[in-house]
């Protein structure tokens, strides 16, 4: 298709051959029609619900909004500066950063300790592979409600136990570090499931007879695993991060049910704040900036992401 | 054969769509929809809904749809931008706080006009609640539920403990002295006080001090510029929790709905003597627990009379997008909900104050006040309450966003956090918020 293309521009611009050129862009009109048809509808959706979205954000990011949420002052990069040099966004940001790399290290490290275990030829151990997959059906709000009830100050699992162990009581849900530590618990366990199960999965897929040559070789079972199992399951894994990296970035329910942000915006995620600025505060100039600059941030951390770990992933 | 088949589904299809179609165009022409939108849970969302049912059984007109749309500061935005779409509203519910920026939008019918036409008779609503939804004397909206910030005990438990009752109209002293004999006579088991990290709660301590928390007369002469948070009353109020928090008396639910339901939860089961909050709490506490509850005042700080607090809650809003006739359905619910007997059963249910005067005569308010008479309180505190800029509301767009920066404020000075710095913080934040606000918006 491109290759045609490129005849019948030349055919266009060489007035010389007219009946040549009308029938090479007579092709090429019939060709990218069929083309424009395929593609259309795509096309339309994405420009509907995705470009013109992202552009309108771009362009609501250098404006002062009004009432209605109309851009009706210029200030070209003010936003951004002001929100750069504002400290509780900084805040915000380093809390995400935090937020983030906690959950998907501690989900991928805990998912590969129970894959590994689960992969064990033990009596019952289907049993334990279904428990371990089993977070995968809990939805954000059952999981947030339940977690709500174990950190509740009054009545909760926890504030029982201690108060049975006669341990200080721990304010889950006021202390600004202990509030993160339980949204991080929460999104960990929650992910737990599905890291598991895709884990699992790929472990099956490495050929027993390579633990049977180091079995013979005399290595121990952590030499297996660091030398045979992670090298063989190394792009799940790399997926796997992946996937829950973006899914921490993107964690807006667990957060909204249960902190909504605070305290004193220990769990003010990038994704939340902008929701607060645009739905709750109408400040959808500074919330649109602060979407573009979360972009800028995904983008490069996911192509920071390629770069670093593919280089060791053993395909 | 096969095709015939297709055909023939298809135009089962057809006729089961238009059939379907049918129904609800007749069940349409019958009766006009009025879609309600709301933000009211519990008891309250309950007693709403049974209104509507009420009503609906009462003519044959018109059909109130109320819809449940999440939080009071959700909904704002969700009003603003439905605004002219299919989806808005036809009757929605808003609170205080947005007053001045839906006023200013333009997105409603003035009820004025109703009430003009009609000759609806206003003198028998409550007056401060009908001028804080008022702007040059025209009523933009009509009050809804109303309710005042109020002191919670628990009087039963403080008769347990043999410790004596805080006064009507109690002190910060007042409430520390009760507070700390509650920790040291239940050896630590029942906690004394809680005052959730709500930005609400921290503007009515400034306008029981008498301090106007925006310039120009709290917006009252003209749109404000600034707004005060970093100022004695406040200082002197988070001060108040601190010390009770140094003394152990203090516990911190935090902030957000999860902290109110959890306040709510340690207080019905006696492990919370006093907590503040809005009297619209009375109906779900007298429905949730056996003790007699103690109602108080809001506290004021020693040394200063009590100025008294504005009125919180919402009003009801009649949207200028939809036609004639839709406007007027969600008029004459509004009417229907403003009857001396369903503003009685509504404040017996919920404890939101009855509006209507003539409600008092009712036999539901006189036998609520003969079971309860802590219920009798909000209304005392309201009646002997003198109107000034102070305490009659804020007139100021994007307090949402105020509310958040002072709770954040809030969050910190619990935690430990320097008091006037904080405060400071939320008030510099606003102030930013406000100048941008008033470029962006002409004013």
């Amino acid at each position: 298709m491109e290759q045609q293309s490129v005849p019948s521009k030349t055919g266009v611009v060489g007035a010389g051959h007219h009946s040549v050129s009308s029938r090479l862009s007579k092709a090429w009109v019939r060709e990218h029609m069929a083309a424009l048809l395929f593609l259309g509808p795509s096309l339309l959706v994405l420009g509907i619900f995705v470009f013109y979205p992202m552009l309108k954000t771009l362009y609501l990011s250098f404006f002062l909004t009004n009432d209605a949420g109309e851009g009706t002052v210029f200030i070209g990069l003010t936003n951004y500066i002001s929100l750069l040099k504002n400290p509780s966004y900084i805040a915000s940001l380093v809390a995400t950063l935090t937020y983030v790399i906690l959950v998907s290290a501690i989900t991928v490290v805990l998912g590969l300790v129970l894959a590994v275990a689960a992969n064990q030829h033990l009596k019952g151990i289907k049993i334990f592979r279904t428990l371990f997959s089993s977070t995968m059906g809990v939805s954000v709000s059952v999981a947030a409600i339940f977690w709500l009830f174990v950190f509740n100050p009054s009545v909760g699992i926890l504030t029982q136990l201690s108060n049975a162990l006669h341990l200080p009581v721990l304010n889950w849900m006021t202390d600004p570090k202990l509030a993160m530590a339980a949204i991080v618990i929460t999104t960990v366990w929650m992910h737990l499931g599905f890291t598991f199960l895709i884990l699992f999965g790929s472990l099956q897929q490495v050929p027993s007879s390579l633990y049977e040559a180091a079995e013979i070789a005399g290595t121990s079972k952590w030499y297996q695993v660091l030398h045979i199992t992670v090298p063989m399951i190394s792009p799940t894994l790399f997926f796997v991060m992946i996937v829950t990296l973006i899914d921490a970035f993107k964690s807006f329910g667990l957060i909204d049910l249960m902190t909504a942000g605070g305290p004193n915006n220990a769990t003010n995620l990038l994704v939340y704040r902008i929701y607060q600025d645009a739905f709750l505060n109408g400040n959808y100039g500074q919330a649109s900036t602060e979407s573009i600059i979360l972009t800028v941030i995904i983008a490069v951390m996911t192509l920071l992401q390629f770069k670093l770990l593919e280089k060791r992933v053993n395909y | 054969m096969k095709r015939s088949k297709i055909f023939g589904m298809l135009a089962l299809l057809l006729m089961f769509s238009v059939g379907l179609a049918g129904c609800v165009k007749t069940k349409a022409a019958s009766k006009t929809k009025i879609v309600f939108w709301n933000e009211m849970t519990g008891p309250a969302e309950v007693q709403l809904d049974k209104f509507a049912k009420q009503f609906n059984a009462s003519q044959s007109k018109y059909e109130v749809v109320p819809e449940y749309e999440g939080s009071y500061n959700g909904v704002v935005q969700k009003i603003i931008q439905t605004h002219g779409s299919g989806a808005s509203p036809a009757l929605f519910q808003s609170f205080d706080i947005s007053t001045t920026q839906l006023g200013n939008l333009k997105l409603a019918t003035p009820v004025q006009k109703f009430i003009d036409r009609d000759n609806y008779d206003m003198s028998k609503i409550m007056p401060v609640a009908k001028k804080f939804y008022s702007k040059n004397g025209q009523q933009l909206s009509m009050p809804f539920n109303t309710s005042q910030p109020v002191l919670y005990y628990n009087a039963s438990l403080l008769k347990r403990l043999g410790i004596k009752n805080p006064p009507k109209d109690p002190s910060y002293s007042d409430i520390t002295r009760v507070a700390t004999q509650i920790i040291q006579k239940s050896h630590g088991k029942i906690k004394g006080l809680s005052v959730e990290e709500y930005a609400w709660l921290l503007e009515e301590f400034m306008a029981n001090q008498k301090e106007e928390f925006a310039n120009h007369d709290n917006g009252r002469s003209s749109t404000p510029t600034a707004v005060k948070i970093d100022t004695p009353a406040a200082r002197t109020a988070m001060q108040w929790v601190r010390d009770n928090i140094k003394k152990g008396n203090f516990m911190n639910y935090g902030s957000g709905s999860n902290a109110a339901a959890n306040e709510m939860a340690a207080f019905l089961s006696g492990k919370l003597g006093i907590f503040l909050q809005s009297s619209a709490d009375i109906g779900q506490i007298t429905a949730g627990t056996k003790d007699k509850l103690g109602v108080t005042f809001y506290p004021h700080a020693d040394g200063h009379k009590a100025n008294g607090v504005a009125i919180g809650g919402a009003s009801l809003w009649i949207s200028n997008d939809k036609p004639k006739n839709v406007q007027n359905g969600a008029w004459e619910f509004t009417k229907f909900l403003m009857k001396p007997e369903n503003q009685a059963k509504w404040q017996e249910q919920t404890g939101y104050m009855a509006l209507n005067k003539e409600s008092q005569k009712t036999d539901t308010l006189k036998n609520l006040y003969k079971k309860v008479p802590a219920a009798k309180v909000p209304s005392e505190q309201l009646a002997r309450t003198v109107p000034n800029d102070a305490n009659s509301g804020i007139l100021l767009e994007g307090l949402v966003q105020e509310r958040v920066l002072t709770q954040t404020a809030m969050q910190q000075i619990y935690g430990g956090s320097n008091i006037s710095d904080s405060l400071k913080t939320a008030e510099d934040g606003m102030n930013t918020f406000i100048k941008n606000n008033n470029k962006a918006n002409g004013y």
